[in-house]
């Protein structure tokens, strides 16, 4: 138990002394992942607005195929993005192995599966007489599913936090494609799982209590977003 | 002049059912037609096409005399002339407001206009203090007359309403008749779906009569249907009409 108080007090100390090594690890694991969730929601809530609102063939197909995308290992997402920018790779011109960017193509890949799932289940269960409703007071079709975003926009936002809590999380994607390079593609994730194995446990549990309270944020902001 | 709405050979189909056949179908400009039948008729498939939210599968309809455009952006102007008011109403979330200001907002009007207007349509359907109202806290017939509020805001020339008494609570029915009324005499054009035979008969409307589909005869006045239902005449309706009634 002393061990784990003295952590715990360890871990404090650090975040309350604004550690420079804790806040650039921080920094870098928010602005990727919120650049990622951000690019990802872009993407997928129009690509989940088609797949709900248009009936073609091969529709349970291409939901189950998102359904599999979704449990997608983090590992195979960031082998197989290795392989496409490291040198010997098709852009392996651009540069991009050990980056940030590298970083956040492969979260968007993570992400996108998810919000685009989320996003057909919002809209396949919206009232249907939204578009009419909005179509016969005169909206075109883009108004219109702009108003149809908004009555969902519970379960949107839903989609677009389930995203972010995959990304934020994450360890493979970060590690194979970040390299983990301190001061610059160390994320809080990667950061944890290297300073325990090094035994700074108490510098792993201050990452882990910031991770926390990113969660707890995100979950704020969400219940600030019904209530209104 | 062209005539208000003309449907030519229309067929609609909802999978392999067909829901729909109107060989031909001319409404007039000012007029205020009643849509009748039984549940499963096509009267609210009927007022879907009219209100243009639907394309028929087949056949030919003619808005003021012009081919309705196959694009939806080309629909939307045509559209803000006219206002279908469902049977069972959807409000957006929010407000009473909000709701009515939704349609006058797309329709470039000042803000000053919006709450004139506003103001204006929930006091026309007797719901003066409900603009502020949360939606979420109005009963079923306050939301079907927050509604027509919200149709007649718009001041539409089409005015399409499917069973527009069914949730009119407390309201009542003959102020609801004297709107029509006056919005007929302002040049209004209505269709309306109405189980209801004797309301059709107050209004004095224009009968279309719809069996599995398709219609009976042609628009005729209710106490003319009346009269020669009751003489036995097919001059405007056939047999299976006058066996129905």
């Amino acid at each position: 138990m002393s061990f784990l108080g003295e952590s715990f007090g360890t871990a404090f100390a650090l975040l309350l002394a604004l550690d420079s090594e804790v806040l650039t690890t921080v920094w870098t694991s928010l602005w990727v992942s919120l650049g990622a969730i951000l690019i990802s929601t872009v993407a997928a809530v129009p690509l989940g607005g088609l797949i709900a609102l248009h009936g073609f063939r091969g529709k349970r197909l291409v939901l189950t195929l998102l359904n599999t995308l979704m449990a997608l290992p983090t590992v195979v997402v960031g082998l197989l993005i290795y392989g496409l920018i490291s040198r010997q790779g098709p852009l392996g011109e651009f540069g991009l192995l050990f980056t940030p960017w590298a970083m956040m193509i492969g979260q968007v890949v993570l992400a996108v599966p998810i919000v685009a799932h989320y996003t057909v289940a919002a809209l396949s269960g919206a009232d249907p007489r939204i578009l009419p409703t909005a179509r016969t007071l005169g909206a075109g079709p883009v108004r219109s599913m702009l108003q149809l975003l908004l009555e969902v926009r519970f379960g949107i936002v839903a989609a677009v936090v389930a995203g972010f809590g995959r990304v934020i999380a994450e360890v493979g994607v970060a590690m194979m494609l970040g390299g983990n390079i301190r001061g610059y593609t160390r994320t809080m994730t990667t950061a944890i799982a290297l300073e325990t194995s090094k035994g700074e446990f108490a510098f792993g549990l201050a990452l882990g209590l910031v991770l926390m309270v990113v969660a707890l944020l995100v979950n704020l902001f969400l219940n600030l977003l019904q209530q209104r | 002049m062209s005539p208000l709405y003309e449907l030519n050979n229309i067929e609609h189909r909802r999978g392999n059912q067909v829901v729909l056949q109107i060989d031909h179908l001319e409404l007039q400009r000012g007029r205020f037609y009643a849509l009748t039948g039984a549940n499963g008729a096509g009267k609210s498939t009927l007022l879907q096409l009219l209100a243009l939210l639907e394309r028929p599968t087949s056949g030919e309809l003619r808005v003021n005399g012009h081919l309705v455009p196959q694009q939806d952006r080309h629909l939307c102007s045509l559209r803000r002339g006219i206002t279908l008011v469902h049977q069972s109403s959807f409000l957006f979330s929010g407000t009473v407001a909000a709701n009515l200001v939704f349609g006058l907002k797309l329709r470039g009007l000042t803000r000053r206009d919006r709450e004139r207007r506003t103001l204006w349509a929930l006091q026309t359907v007797g719901l003066d203090d409900f603009a502020e109202r949360r939606v979420n806290q109005l009963s079923g017939g306050e939301i079907q007359r927050v509604a027509l509020a919200r149709a007649l805001a718009l001041n539409p020339r089409v005015l399409l309403l499917d069973e527009p008494t069914a949730g009119l609570d407390g309201y009542g029915a003959p102020a609801f008749e004297r709107l029509l009324v006056s919005l007929r005499d302002q040049g209004v054009s209505m269709v309306i779906a109405s189980h209801d035979p004797t309301f059709v008969q107050r209004l004095c409307a224009e009968e279309i009569h719809l069996v599995g589909g398709r219609i009976l005869g042609h628009p005729c006045s209710f106490s003319e249907t009346h009269r020669l239902t009751t003489a036995g005449s097919s001059l405007c309706l056939n047999p299976l009409k006058m066996q129905e009634r």
